[in-house]
């Protein structure tokens, strides 16, 4: 058995954690940062970058590079189509079906962008476990958080990209929850807890009894599409609009230069009282752009969007049948907390000052890795019991839907509901199951269309079919049925409205084995390439030397010279190919023939250094 | 609304499917392997919490079972166990939760208690039925008034007169809400005095609360009623 982690897989950032004998430890690349950015970018040879080259390539072929991905797991084509404006990449797919996310010219559902990303926190866990001398140092499953808002496909295409990933999910857990069983870890004490998360695209808002371990969610509540991306848009609109004319049509590129001024800015108004928003020249903006913002103008521009957090806090509230005051502690989870009007406004609503001793980025993978930890040990001083965030129903007559399982029901979860036939020997019968707490079905969100088959043929309404819907520690949602006069367990087939069929989760997975092999292949490539370029460009330097015919007709016979010249003809050849091992191999063939010429060279330096002068002075 | 209990069906006999020791339907765990049971018939939220069947009910110490409970049965830790198991978990779990939020408060417990006592409420007496007789009075001045605050509204009136209207409409409900809470929780009392009693007087206590609850459900929807009335108003 390979090793187990936890992931926080953020809109913007990713993070990866595990439990080692020392307790908790948030995995950091070599240059000590623990954040990968969540983008992913593919080039026109389909090589895949994440991370923080996809992130510098988003100012160079923001066309092929995806960013927030997140936002479009598990969603339709028409609940996206307001905010694709701004973004570089295609948002699209078929009218009432899934988001497919265009790069160049390849198509990609949200979960298998999200699977690079998992892909990169896999292998960056792997090399961390190989670097502390693991023998066996194989990653091969995970929890991954989600935002506890999430409904059920949005839950379904994370697991889906973890599958995606190579990873076995052994549990998607709530981002809010997690955070609170890090931050429980070293307390003691008992008590009421608000969890507030403000991430770079989500929002959410749990509250926790605490007790002899056990971490009971009360209520939550949340919006899967408010965060600091909003913020960020609502600057790079600003800056947009005061360009006038020269903002219109601007390219992506530039677009996103103005996006990562924007971002700047708002981090620096986090401490300062005022910020410049400063975009570099480029050109379609030749004289590049300079604005000064205070805390003030910062403020009262995304002081709508802070709102918009605090009903979703009093409805949590509402539902624990609790009272602001109620509540012992007040966390702040999620990088966009760190914004002082989101601080301020939590506090007045509280009475209280919030938490800020944990690490609003990395507490949530430490709790995923605290989760993965007690699924693995089995170990029972603490547990997580969560909350289904919205209303699970059926669709009945009139298109009124009947609710099954009642929002913040303690998961696991069941409901069941008796169906019968409306007419003479019919075998089947279709269900539409939706999530949502409105009464009209078309208010709410569709999950699935289910048909049960194999009802015995019988005169209409005779048939009992007891139908058990399953909320399962996930949130994710299975159905069963049984026909209770004869016994028979119905086969469903299950349409999922919003997400992927097995069978195209297999098709992807089996793509995306070809298409790693591939990737891996590209990334060789292009080194080797790399490495024959520079011994390309270095031979050649040495050769068109003013001094070469001087130099050459003292110690490098002209034999030797059209050697080189032959071994280099056949490089350069070999470099416009894409056969890796002849590159290498005429690589080799060229130093081997320089060997000689480099040591000339290497000596006339020298002696060139020393001229003049003397033995002492070196 | 709470859903009726759950009654799940007996798919085995009641006895252990690793060491086929028989099992009493009450225990949770295999009293030889002490494997976790698969959830058998079972309706009985109170001794699956291991409760008397009483209406005054300790929160605190129902809070503590149900902890209890959950680190006994939950799906987190029968991770490696068989598949048989993981199911048996799930489906614990998940009717530990349903036990847990039926007793919890006062009127969804005394539901359950009706239901598992033979008289259940049914989905059409959720408050939708016939006006009860005893409220027949509050109703009747309720839909007059409400009809002509309507009126009034679509003839342009003055809105926080409206307001002021409907707030005094809904104080009678309110007392009457008030009242009924009270006499089910005296009616609660006399069914814990009750419990040891002969069949008659444990008939008539049921009968008793049935008849209050009914009456009270049927007046949370006038007040949600008035509700919908005062958020038309805006």
């Amino acid at each position: 058995m390979g090793k187990v982690v936890g992931i926080d897989l953020g809109t913007t950032n990713s993070l990866v954690a595990y439990v080692g004998e020392r307790g908790p430890v948030v995995i950091r690349d070599a240059s000590g940062d623990a954040l990968l950015p969540s983008v992913v970018s593919v080039d026109a040879g389909g090589t895949v970058f994440v991370g923080r080259e996809a992130q510098r390539r988003l100012l160079t072929d923001s066309s092929r590079t995806v960013y927030s991905v997140k936002r479009f797991m598990g969603r339709g084509v028409d609940d996206v189509r307001d905010e694709a404006h701004l973004l570089p990449f295609r948002v699209g797919g078929e009218a009432g079906g899934v988001v497919r996310i265009g790069v160049g010219g390849q198509e990609f559902a949200p979960p298998e962008i999200s699977a690079f990303v998992l892909r990169e926190l896999k292998r960056r866990a792997e090399e961390h476990f190989r670097e502390q001398g693991e023998f066996d140092f194989e990653v091969d499953r995970a929890v991954i958080t989600v935002p506890a808002y999430f409904n059920d496909a949005q839950r379904t295409a994370t697991r889906d990209a973890g599958r995606l990933a190579g990873l076995e999910v052994l549990r998607i857990i709530n981002e809010p929850t997690a955070a609170s069983l890090a931050y429980g870890l070293d307390q003691k004490n008992r008590g009421t807890i608000a969890v507030y998360d403000l991430g770079g695209g989500t929002f959410d808002i749990s509250i926790l009894k605490v007790e002899d371990g056990v971490f009971q969610v009360l209520a939550t509540n949340g919006d899967t599409h408010l965060g600091g991306d909003d913020i960020d848009r609502l600057l790079t609109e600003l800056v947009i609009t005061e360009l006038g004319t020269a903002g219109h049509g601007l390219p992506a590129e530039t677009v996103q230069a103005i996006r990562k001024a924007a971002i700047q800015a708002k981090i620096d108004l986090s401490t300062a009282d005022e910020a410049d928003i400063l975009v570099d020249r480029s050109p379609s903006l030749p004289d590049g752009f300079t604005r000064r913002i205070t805390r003030a103008e910062f403020d009262a521009l995304i002081r709508p969007l802070v709102d918009r957090t605090l009903a979703p806090v009093r409805q949590a509230l509402e539902d624990a049948g609790l009272e602001p005051h109620d509540v012992d502690e007040v966390v702040l989870v999620g990088g966009s907390t760190r914004v002082p009007l989101v601080r301020r406004l939590v506090e007045e609503l509280f009475g209280r000052a919030p938490h800020s001793d944990v690490n609003p980025d990395e507490v949530v993978a430490v709790g995923a890795a605290v989760q993965a930890d007690i699924l693995i040990s089995g170990r029972r001083e603490m547990l997580l019991l969560d909350v289904t965030p919205l209303s699970l129903g059926i669709e009945t007559i009139g298109g009124v839907t009947s609710k099954i399982i009642l929002r913040n029901s303690t998961i696991p979860a069941s409901g069941r509901e008796m169906y019968s036939t409306s007419v003479d020997g019919q075998t089947a019968v279709d269900i539409h199951v939706v999530q949502g707490e409105r009464e009209l079905v078309a208010d709410c969100r569709s999950l699935a269309r289910f048909r049960l088959r194999g009802i015995p043929p019988m005169p209409a309404g005779l048939p009992r079919i007891e139908v058990r819907f399953q909320i399962d520690a996930n949130g994710i949602l299975s159905v069963s049925a049984k026909e209770l006069r004869t016994d028979v367990e119905q086969t469903i087939d299950v349409k999922p409205s919003y997400g992927l069929t097995d069978a195209e989760v297999e098709q992807m997975l089996i793509d995306s084995f070809e298409h790693a092999e591939a990737d891996f292949e590209a990334r060789l490539l292009i080194e080797a390439r790399n490495e024959a370029e520079s011994v390309v460009h270095a031979t050649g330097k040495s050769l068109r030397r003013p001094d070469f015919a001087q130099l050459a007709g003292r110690e490098i016979p002209p034999s030797e010279v059209a050697v080189i010249e032959r071994a280099l003809a056949a490089l350069k050849e070999a470099i416009g190919g894409s056969d890796r091992e002849l590159i290498h191999h005429r690589t080799h063939e060229l130093n081997d023939v320089t060997k000689h010429l480099a040591e000339v060279m290497m000596n006339k330096s020298l002696r060139e250094a020393l001229a003049g002068r003397s033995v002492d002075d070196v | 609304m709470t859903p009726e209990p759950l009654t799940v069906r007996s798919i085995t006999p009641p006895e252990c499917r690793n060491c086929s020791a028989s099992v009493p339907v009450d225990e949770h765990f295999c009293p030889q392997c002490s494997r976790i049971q698969s959830l058998g018939r079972h309706g009985d939220y109170f001794a699956f919490l291991g409760l008397p069947r009483r209406l005054e009910l300790d929160s605190q110490e129902l809070d503590r079972r149900f902890r209890d409970l959950s680190r006994q049965f939950h799906p987190d830790f029968y991770y490696n166990a068989t598949p048989s198991e993981r199911l048996a978990s799930l489906e614990r779990s998940s009717y530990l939760n349903d036990a847990y939020r039926a007793l919890k408060q006062p009127v969804s417990r005394i539901e359950h208690l009706l239901s598992i006592e033979g008289l259940p409420l049914g989905t059409s007496d959720q408050g939708n039925a016939k006006v009860p007789p005893s409220l027949l009075e509050e109703v009747f001045a309720l839909n007059e008034e409400l009809d002509e605050i309507r009126d009034a509204r679509e003839s342009g009136a003055d809105p926080s007169v409206l307001a002021e209207r409907l707030a005094a409409a809904r104080r009678p409900i309110e007392a009457k809400r008030d009242e009924h809470e009270r006499a089910l929780a005296e009616a609660s009392a006399q069914w814990d005095r009750e419990a040891s009693a002969g069949a008659a007087e444990r008939r008539a206590a049921l009968e008793t609360l049935r008849q209050l609850l009914l009456e009270r459900n049927y007046i949370v929807n006038l007040l949600a009623t008035i509700e919908r009335e005062a958020a038309a108003h805006g």
